[in-house]
């Protein structure tokens, strides 16, 4: 099938896990005889058309600004449509595919103008993100979001969880649905790495033990907890270090509480760390700790359990769905400090435990949550919503 | 939100994301209906943190969104 995939974000422009999902997806349908074209923002030293692994990636120049983000994003989705309506002169696309709320616009748009089956993956949602809806931007969104599912031929999530969260805000048919969890590329986190050197960078000797946290700065994130655990971590394990990786409005605020702590000389900020240094990290790291308070799905949890790395997971979402206590990796009460320092502390205390978990943690990954599985689920949901 | 990180939302938003749309303090104060010294007082943060670049032509300084100034205004909204 000939598949026009549209996001807002496509390695380089890497924000958060969508980037990553649709570069993977795109790869592995395109393994499976798929003709797939990605149609994304620009964005600095990237050419505006490349060819990824088969994928084709066609990159759209926004001429039109707007201090407000949302008008931003409308103006920003003409472009996109513009760009879809284009192409699909040459190509003569099967199927639409969007990714939560952004790209929504120029999904919906080109469906009606192209006649061609809608197909949406949500990948979270504003009352999630938000925890709430509280401003009239969040209502704008949130209503958005609701337009775009009832759009939707087809609706993709990632984790059971999601589920009743859609079902239940927006009043959607269970058959509307269809949860195909996300994957990563284990192989990439199996890539021998001299754990020392990478920790030498961070200013981390060899004996002292390397607790990660990758993602987002924002609330949803739930770092200040992770940061608020970090002096009853220290106080066990003295020799534990923190690196916290990424960056995010909420950056500042989080820097000042770690200063705070008493512990700030073991807590580093590096900011956006590359893809590739990152798989690094966490393959020199001893534990890696996800303390969100909201996740519908959490895939960095499988890239620590597929670079053999603890996972100590906050009880939410669809972490809870991979990570299994005590087997696969370690459930704490999510916002809560002394539930992670336990969980730090419990994986930093015992090598044998440790070891039972990353084994359990591998196997599950390579079993599971491979993209060939991903991809061959997604090919099932256009060959239904192309039938109808 | 800090409001140095308002700003660059704007910035970012209004497309000064690249040196050739880079836009002066004249231009930015038209688009955001700010100060001349509010808008001073958020470069200088902007810049310190490498959220922002400068270019100097046309006889004036011209201020645009860097990659990771990028970065950090799409984190918000991800």
């Amino acid at each position: 099938m000939k598949v026009c995939m549209i996001t807002w974000e496509f390695p380089p422009r890497i924000v958060g896990g969508i980037a990553r999902h649709c570069l993977g997806l795109a790869k592995a349908l395109v393994k499976q005889n798929h003709e797939v074209h990605v149609v994304t923002l620009d964005f600095p030293g990237v050419p505006m058309f490349e060819e990824v692994e088969g994928t084709k990636v066609h990159r759209v120049k926004i001429e039109l600004g707007h201090p407000n983000f949302i008008t931003w994003t409308l103006i920003f989705n003409h472009f996109l449509e513009k760009k879809i309506a284009l192409l699909n002169q040459d190509v003569g696309f099967d199927i639409i595919h969007i990714h939560d709320w952004l790209t929504a616009p120029s999904g919906m748009a080109s469906k009606h103008h192209l006649n061609r089956p809608l197909v949406t993956t949500v990948h979270s949602t504003e009352i999630g993100r938000a925890r709430g809806l509280r401003s009239p931007d969040s209502y704008l969104i949130d209503g958005l979001e609701w337009w775009m599912t009832y759009e939707a031929n087809k609706i993709i999530i990632c984790s059971n969880s999601m589920r009743g969260e859609l079902e239940d805000h927006f009043r959607l048919p269970p058959d509307k649905i269809a949860v195909i969890q996300n994957a990563i590329d284990a192989a990439e986190y199996s890539r021998p790495v001299d754990k020392e050197v990478v920790k030498r960078r961070y200013r981390i000797g060899p004996y002292e033990r390397l607790v990660l946290f990758v993602g987002r700065l924002v609330p949803q994130k739930g770092v200040e907890y992770l940061i608020k655990a970090i002096p009853m971590v220290i106080h066990q394990h003295g020799n534990a270090r923190f690196i916290i990786t990424g960056d995010g409005w909420s950056r500042s605020h989080l820097e000042n509480l770690a200063a705070s702590t008493g512990c700030g000389d073991k807590i580093w900020f590096p900011g956006f760390v590359s893809d590739s240094e990152l798989v690094e990290l966490t393959i020199s790291a001893d534990a890696l700790v996800i303390p969100s308070v909201y996740e519908p799905f959490g895939i960095v949890a499988l890239e620590g359990m597929a670079a053999g790395v603890p996972v100590v997971a906050a009880n939410v979402g669809g972490l809870a769905d991979i990570v299994e206590h005590d087997r696969t990796g370690v459930l704490t009460y999510p916002e809560n400090p002394e539930s992670i320092a336990w969980g730090v502390n419990k994986v930093l205390s015992d090598p044998e435990y440790m070891r039972w978990l990353i084994h359990n943690a591998k196997k599950k990954v390579h079993e599971e949550y491979g993209w060939e599985t991903v991809a061959r689920k997604t090919s099932e949901v256009y060959e239904e919503v192309s039938r109808r | 939100m800090p409001d140095e990180i308002y700003f660059l939302c704007l910035l970012h938003n209004v497309g000064a994301t690249s040196s050739e749309r880079s836009l002066t303090i004249d231009e930015i104060s038209r688009w955001t209906l700010m100060e001349y010294d509010k808008i001073r007082e958020n470069l200088e943060k902007l810049i310190k943190n490498d959220y922002i670049h400068v270019d100097f032509s046309g006889g004036a300084e011209r201020y645009h969104v860097s990659v990771n100034g990028i970065r950090k205004v799409l984190s918000m909204y991800s």
